[in-house]
């Protein structure tokens, strides 16, 4: 049993972007002057009105929106995925063909929508409609939802039958045309909402083209810059690409570590790469931050970058020399008239001056932000694109891996560290020799 | 008996919620008009006042300590049902307020969706308002007053489910529902047959040209009947005239 409150503030989903643009289009496909041209569908007895052709919306979305074929043809695709339009001669072949196959207009009330998801009652109200009107009649997977359903929703399977009944005698109110339009209507709207499940690949295609989870843009958007991380860190991972020269776990040869220390002369390229790739990463090294640092004081604004170490220290240091490093900072960087004045909008330096009366670790965390995200939108572009970053990538160096021996005998052996166990149990060895030797007196100790 | 009133004021209610539903899957296409608002409006009112009977005599039945084990079992079913379908009301509510204020009626070039329904729904409103014939007595600019008080309606409906979800101490997972997988089959109701050979039309190609073939049929015996007939009349003059 669920409980839908209405919350106000919003707990319920927001509507995707692009699902709104697409009503949008549904709507003005609707105008009665530029809109589609609709036929009608003729069914042998009953004619019902409504009907367009694959090809008829192709032109049209290539007459509104100025496009090519190919990409009429691939949004028009994007309405039957997703159910604004579906196929009546094929129900179960989401796809638009740029041929006279005839489609029809999907009703609001079956929008695809985060707000609404499709529930499990819901679905089994319409098994069981499916079930009463096929009397039993169902299609493999539907015969398979449908008992998982029943046992799932086991305790309001009653309601779903009682229910199910009563749509169908309220459907019996109408029209024949109607009639087949809602149960048209009805079907399609599942198959977008629980397509069948092929049983060959079910976990891998099916869960990725699962529509339900493809509404989650959060997921997506994370997904994306996830693969965007990896694509840029791969050359720079010692798994994934190797290590140059080599790897000191592998060949006991730490080259490696000297050559990227704090202190080289000569950073390697790839590290010096690797402070383009966003600003935390040239602070987070300290020869990134010294370099910036150099280049801050070309530009005369090197005080922010101070500022903003110096704030780092408050924040990550003792607690009991807190006040005494507050106000170091302030008198060297925030009073008026100070050395190395920081620019700092008013806003945040009234309430920055308000803490300072009663200093803690995170009092400078606002004038921090700001100066941080100053360097950030400034400085840091500029210096990459400066002249001593360039030719400090220019100089750096790329270390040469080191020749495997062609002769495998003078490869030097991998030998794995002994085991600490070992090494203790040594010692406790040596330690009991010695002391059964001086005290030869008591034998069992233990 | 507590238990029969029960079971009848919960039939009207899925009812009226059937056919609620109904109506607002017509919302925004072609059948929607101002009579459709006012069938809608009234059909609410009307669920509405089921539910709030509905909840006060589960409640004032559950609440009741002296009942046996059989009965108390009987009730926290139908209480299970009778919040299935308050839940279902409340899900079309909403989706009501919102088609209702994506598409209204009351502008100069109306866009509603062409989705090949243009019957009228007074025959699913008479059903739910357990009436013959429904009247429409309201004013022109039904759509947009209507969705203030759906508003109200709404709220009214959430805090009621609160209450409900506070107050009645049912457990849902321990009801056992009386009917088994494939209950709906079994209908006394024959809700089957006459759509049967509707729906064969919307689904597979094959099955449209059976369709054909039995009205074709039919066509045909109707012909060769008459035809007969009319024979056997000609023959009878000429017997009778000679």
């Amino acid at each position: 049993m669920t409980i839908n409150t209405l919350s106000q503030d919003g707990v319920q989903r927001q509507q995707m972007p692009c699902l709104t643009k697409m009503e949008r289009m549904i709507i003005s496909m609707q105008d009665p002057d530029m809109g589609i041209k609709l036929r009608n569908q003729r069914l042998l007895i009953t004619v019902i009105p409504h009907a367009m052709t694959g090809l008829d919306i192709v032109e049209w979305l290539i007459k509104k929106c100025s496009i090519s074929d190919e990409e009429a043809l691939h949004v028009g695709q994007l309405f039957v995925k997703y159910g604004y339009i579906y196929p009546l001669k094929e129900p179960r072949n989401l796809i638009l063909k740029a041929d006279d196959s005839s489609y029809r207009f999907q009703t609001p009330y079956y929008w695809m929508s985060t707000r609404w998801p499709a529930s499990e009652l819901d679905y089994a109200i319409y098994l069981a409609k499916k079930n009463i009107r096929k009397q039993g009649e169902l299609i493999e997977y539907e015969k398979e939802c449908y008992n998982a359903l029943h046992k799932r929703i086991n305790h309001t399977w009653d309601f779903v039958v009682m229910q199910a009944r009563e749509q169908l005698r309220a459907s019996k109110q109408r029209r024949k045309g109607d009639r087949i339009v809602l149960e048209c209507q009805e079907q399609a709207y599942w198959l977008v909402n629980r397509p069948p499940v092929s049983p060959e690949h079910y976990k891998l295609t099916t869960l990725t083209k699962n529509t339900i989870k493809l509404y989650d843009f959060e997921t997506i958007f994370s997904q994306r810059f996830y693969v965007k991380y990896c694509e840029q860190y791969q050359p720079h991972d010692p798994i994934m690409q190797g290590c140059l020269p080599s790897n000191p776990w592998i060949t006991d040869d730490i080259m490696f570590w000297n050559m990227n220390s704090e202190t080289v002369a000569l950073p390697t390229k790839l590290r010096v790469e690797r402070w383009s790739f966003s600003f935390m990463e040239l602070l987070n090294d300290q020869m990134g931050r010294k370099e910036f640092l150099t280049y801050l004081e070309k530009e005369f604004s090197a005080e922010n970058l101070c500022f903003w170490q110096a704030c780092e220290d408050v924040r990550h240091g003792e607690t009991a020399k807190i006040p005494e490093k507050v106000d170091e900072v302030y008198k060297q960087f925030l009073a008026p008239g100070a050395s190395r004045w920081v620019n700092i909008d008013s806003k945040t330096m009234e309430k920055t001056l308000e803490g300072l009366k009663r200093p803690h670790r995170f009092v400078l965390d606002d004038a921090q932000m700001h100066i941080y995200f100053l360097m950030k939108k400034d400085s840091y572009p500029r210096y990459l694109k400066s002249e001593l970053y360039k030719n400090l990538l220019a100089r750096a160096i790329v270390p040469q891996e080191t020749k495997k021996s062609v002769f495998p005998f003078m490869r030097r052996q991998r030998h794995s560290s002994p085991s600490p166990a070992l090494a203790t149990q040594t010692a406790e060895d040596d330690g009991k020799a010695k002391y059964s030797n001086s005290n030869s007196g008591t034998a069992s100790r233990l | 008996m507590g238990k029969d009133e029960c079971k009848t004021m919960l039939d009207a209610l899925n009812k009226v919620t059937a056919c609620y539903r109904h109506l607002v899957i017509a919302l925004g296409s072609t059948s929607d008009s101002q009579n459709l608002r006012e069938e809608l409006k009234k059909t609410r009112k009307k669920a509405q006042e089921l539910a709030v009977a509905n909840r006060t005599k589960l409640t004032s039945l559950l609440k009741d300590k002296n009942i046996s084990k059989d009965d108390r079992a009987e009730y926290e079913r139908l209480w299970v049902l009778f919040t299935s379908s308050v839940e279902l009301l409340e899900v079309d509510m909403k989706r009501s307020l919102e088609i209702g204020q994506d598409f209204p009626l009351k502008v100069p070039t109306r866009h509603l969706i062409q989705t090949g329904m243009t019957g009228s729904t007074t025959t699913v409103a008479a059903r739910a308002m357990s009436v013959q014939n429904m009247k429409y007595e309201a004013d022109a600019n039904i759509d947009t007053v209507d969705l203030k008080e759906l508003e109200t309606e709404i709220a009214q409906v959430d805090q009621m489910m609160e209450e409900m979800e506070m107050k009645v101490q049912v457990a849902p997972w321990a009801v056992e529902a009386k009917q088994e997988a494939g209950a709906e089959l079994k209908s006394t109701v024959s809700v089957g047959n006459s759509s049967v050979g509707v729906i064969s039309i919307c689904e597979e190609e094959p099955k449209e040209t059976v369709e054909g073939e039995t009205g074709l049929m039919k066509v045909f015996a109707g012909v060769i009947f008459t035809a007969v007939l009319l024979i056997a009349g000609i023959l009878g003059y000429l017997v009778i005239n000679l």
